[in-house]
């Protein structure tokens, strides 16, 4: 019996995921726990591993997909095993077809030829010869009920029957994404000058997976938060001599070394914890007031960035935001970040001072409000008593949502930010 | 067109070749006054004498010796050897001196010889006497091998057998010799190594020898009436050499292919030609397993009714076939 696969539910407030890329295709042996496809939440793309070892014989989705969690998503199980044709349907009842336990498919030279030509996967083709044999005529068949299934004009079928074009592989632009004779044009000359000209001058990477949700997320964000982006000079001379002085310290408690991160963190912390209306979310027609600092960290990771959230982070010291920022870093370059480790922000502080990037006005990552840009750390002159000297200046950026807070409190909290990192003895009252 | 027997056929070919090349004789055990022992030579003692229809001792062995050392010298011997069993006496003058000559002698020596043998069961003859050995000849480098299998192919084909310089085993099913069919009057020529269509289909292809190529076009006949299926029924005609791309361009329009002869199946000509459609470009275009119909590994029977079933008849091609394309 075919193992099924599912949508998982990857967080406690998952309703759906959307299927990223599948890693494996029909036909493709898998085994346990290696990595099937890519589902994507509305926070990260996320590995999902085989359930069972064998064929991968089905899968019922695609790209962009948006499934809700536990449905079935595919089967994997033995070649030729019949699985339903549609997600919801039952499994077809009888004639159940012996086949090679080898994992191999029976099928003749004729029907892999063809299968070949069409691009068709033999493992999802039901044989009608001798002991369930796939003949050619069965790979036309199922080729054909792939070509139907797929929404095209009568005209664009004809034509992707003549140039051997999967219809299923056709973005349709018509009508309810139906595929005329244009979308069919375009991938024969797509396919034609792939063949042709061997390599294509312009690389092009289809939007999709992280990019995608990171695309979607933050457009979100710009065209619907009106951001108002408040920037103050920081010197951070004291915060140099805390770091200096508290670096071995925690590095032999924790084997972390504390950058500057965790002393901003700890700063921001503390004075969201004093300036509540900075602590905040929209939802609908209210503005809810967080009673806990939850600040996510955003880190560069291949091809996108992630946000995992360091929870009470006003209530933890240096070492332990240290070791949990660099944990939490390290999971989101490794993509091993689950989604509840994604969720629950408040603020969120974005760091740039490891490039040559003096200040940014960062988006604000939704449903929080507010968002801290972090420039690099470099000497300036600075005017102190009268006299020109030279101190390590920061630039810290603070975008907030205007439909949420004024220009006042966001002052007010950025002020306390600036006091408390100029001068963080503060930070222990 | 007038209708004659495979027989008359063979007897006109030879006629007419011996009538114009003096060069042309034959021999063979009882070929004279007794018109051998099928009847092939009936009257030809008496237009041509006993110096160009040579009566031979019962040694085979000797008269296929007399024959290549006929060939040898210039002459165009046309053997007949009475049962095709009993080229197992000749083996050595066919296969290591008749074979092997003209490529020894560098082309400077050749044996036009033709060697004409009844084959084949199904008349009664038993073990003895009813054997279809035409593989063994496939074997062997040097030697043509000829199986017609209607009266128009044996005419042509034994001229072409005659005309040829290199030794030809001429196999005449026993149970065609009487099978009647148009045959021009005048001499022609049938190139070996050229297959015949016999029927056109594009469901299966079968290639079928000698009296194998009957039963296929009756089994042809009867599926396409009851089942639909067009059958396309190829006769090589020549096993050597073989019309290999007829075969191949046959499968490749079929997509199937059933090979039926006589002889027994295990080494039979059948998976040879199989081979040959499995190797080539064909390959690709088989939408089912090759099947081989041929001679069960037992000597042929005395008793009439497990003689029959000792080779394939008509309903096994018929079931073959509709397993095949799982019809049955």
């Amino acid at each position: 019996m075919a193992e099924e696969i599912r949508m998982p539910k990857l967080g406690a407030t998952m309703e759906t995921g959307t299927i990223g890329t599948w890693l494996k295709k029909e036909g493709d042996r898998v085994q346990a726990g290696e990595p099937l496809l890519e589902i994507a939440t509305d926070k990260i793309t996320i590995e999902v591993e085989a359930p069972a070892s064998g064929i991968l014989l089905k899968t019922y989705y695609g790209p962009g997909d948006v499934v809700p969690v536990q449905e079935i998503i595919g089967y994997i199980g033995e070649p030729g095993e019949v699985v339903p044709d549609s997600p919801g349907a039952v499994f077809p009842a009888g004639d159940e077809i012996p086949q090679p336990s080898d994992g191999k498919i029976r099928a003749t030279p004729a029907a892999r030829a063809a299968a070949r030509r069409l691009g068709m996967d033999l493992a999802s083709v039901r044989g009608t010869g001798p002991k369930g044999r796939i003949q050619k005529e069965d790979v036309e068949a199922a080729y054909q009920q792939l070509q139907q299934q797929v929404k095209a004009t009568p005209l664009a079928q004809k034509i992707a029957g003549k140039e051997n074009i999967r219809l299923a592989d056709v973005q349709g632009s018509g009508i309810r994404g139906k595929i005329t004779r244009d979308d069919v044009e375009a991938a024969i000359a797509a396919k034609r000058e792939a063949s042709e000209s061997g390599e294509s001058r312009v690389q092009t990477r289809k939007v999709e997976g992280m990019r995608k949700i990171i695309g979607e997320r933050m457009s979100q964000s710009a065209f619907t938060a009106p951001h108002v982006t408040l920037v103050t000079e920081i010197d951070m001379s004291a915060a140099v001599e805390l770091r200096k002085q508290l670096l071995p310290i925690i590095e032999k408690k924790t084997g972390f070394r504390l950058s500057y991160t965790e002393i901003i963190m700890k700063a921001a912390a503390l004075a969201l914890k004093l300036h509540p209306a900075v602590n905040a979310s929209l939802k609908g027609d209210h503005i809810i007031f967080h009673d806990h600092v939850h600040i996510g960290l955003a880190v560069a990771v291949p091809d996108g960035l992630v946000v995992p959230v360091v929870q009470d982070a006003d209530r933890k010291g240096l070492a332990e935001l240290t070791a949990e920022c660099k944990t939490l870093a390290r999971m989101a370059r490794e993509n091993k970040l689950t989604p509840d480790l994604l969720s629950g922000g408040t603020f969120t502080i974005s760091n740039l001072g490891m490039y040559a990037v003096d200040a940014f006005t960062p988006i604000i990552n939704p449903p929080e409000s507010a968002i801290l840009g972090v420039g690099r750390i470099h000497e300036k002159p600075v005017g102190v008593d009268g006299s020109i000297v030279l101190r390590p200046m920061m630039t810290a950026s603070l975008s907030f949502d205007h439909r949420v807070m004024d220009g006042a409190p966001a002052g007010a909290f950025l002020t306390e930010l600036k006091q408390l990192l100029e001068q963080p003895f503060q930070m222990l009252l | 067109m007038r209708e004659i027997t495979f027989l008359e056929a063979i007897r006109e070919a030879m006629s007419q070749e011996m009538r114009t090349n003096p060069d042309v004789f034959i021999m063979g055990e009882d070929i004279g006054l007794y018109g051998g022992a099928f009847g092939v030579t009936n009257g030809m003692l008496e237009e041509f004498g006993p110096e160009r229809v040579r009566s031979t001792p019962i040694s085979e062995a000797a008269i296929s010796g007399a024959a290549v050392g006929a060939a040898l010298t210039g002459m165009r011997p046309i053997l007949e050897i009475q049962f095709s069993d009993f080229i197992t006496i000749a083996m050595d003058n066919i296969v290591n001196q008749a074979a092997k000559i003209r490529y020894m002698f560098g082309g400077k020596a050749q044996v036009p010889l033709v060697i004409r043998t009844p084959s084949g069961s199904g008349a009664g003859f038993a073990a003895q006497h009813s054997q279809s050995l035409e593989a063994w000849m496939v074997h062997v480098p040097g030697l043509k091998v000829v199986q017609p299998s209607t009266p128009y192919d044996a005419k042509g084909l034994l001229k072409a057998a005659i005309d040829d310089n290199n030794p030809v085993i001429f196999y005449e099913h026993k149970l065609l010799y009487r099978y009647k069919g148009n045959v021009p009057e005048e001499p022609y020529s049938i190139p070996l190594g050229v297959a015949d269509v016999k029927r056109e289909g594009r469901d299966v292809t079968i290639v079928a020898t000698a009296i194998m190529v009957h039963r296929a076009l009756e089994a042809a006949e009867l599926l396409e009436r009851e089942d639909g299926i067009r059958v396309e029924v190829i006769d090589p005609r020549t096993l050597v050499p073989l019309d290999e791309e007829t075969i191949i361009r046959s499968v490749k329009k079929t997509g199937r292919l059933v090979v039926v002869h006589e002889a027994v199946k295990r080494g039979g000509i059948g998976g040879e030609i199989a081979s040959i459609v499995a190797e080539s470009e064909a390959f690709d275009y088989l939408d089912a397993p090759i099947v081989r119909l041929g001679g069960r590994p037992v000597p042929i029977p005395y008793n009439p009714e497990l003689e029959k079933r000792a080779v394939p008849q008509v309903e096994d091609i018929v079931q073959a076939v509709r397993q095949l394309l799982n019809r049955a």
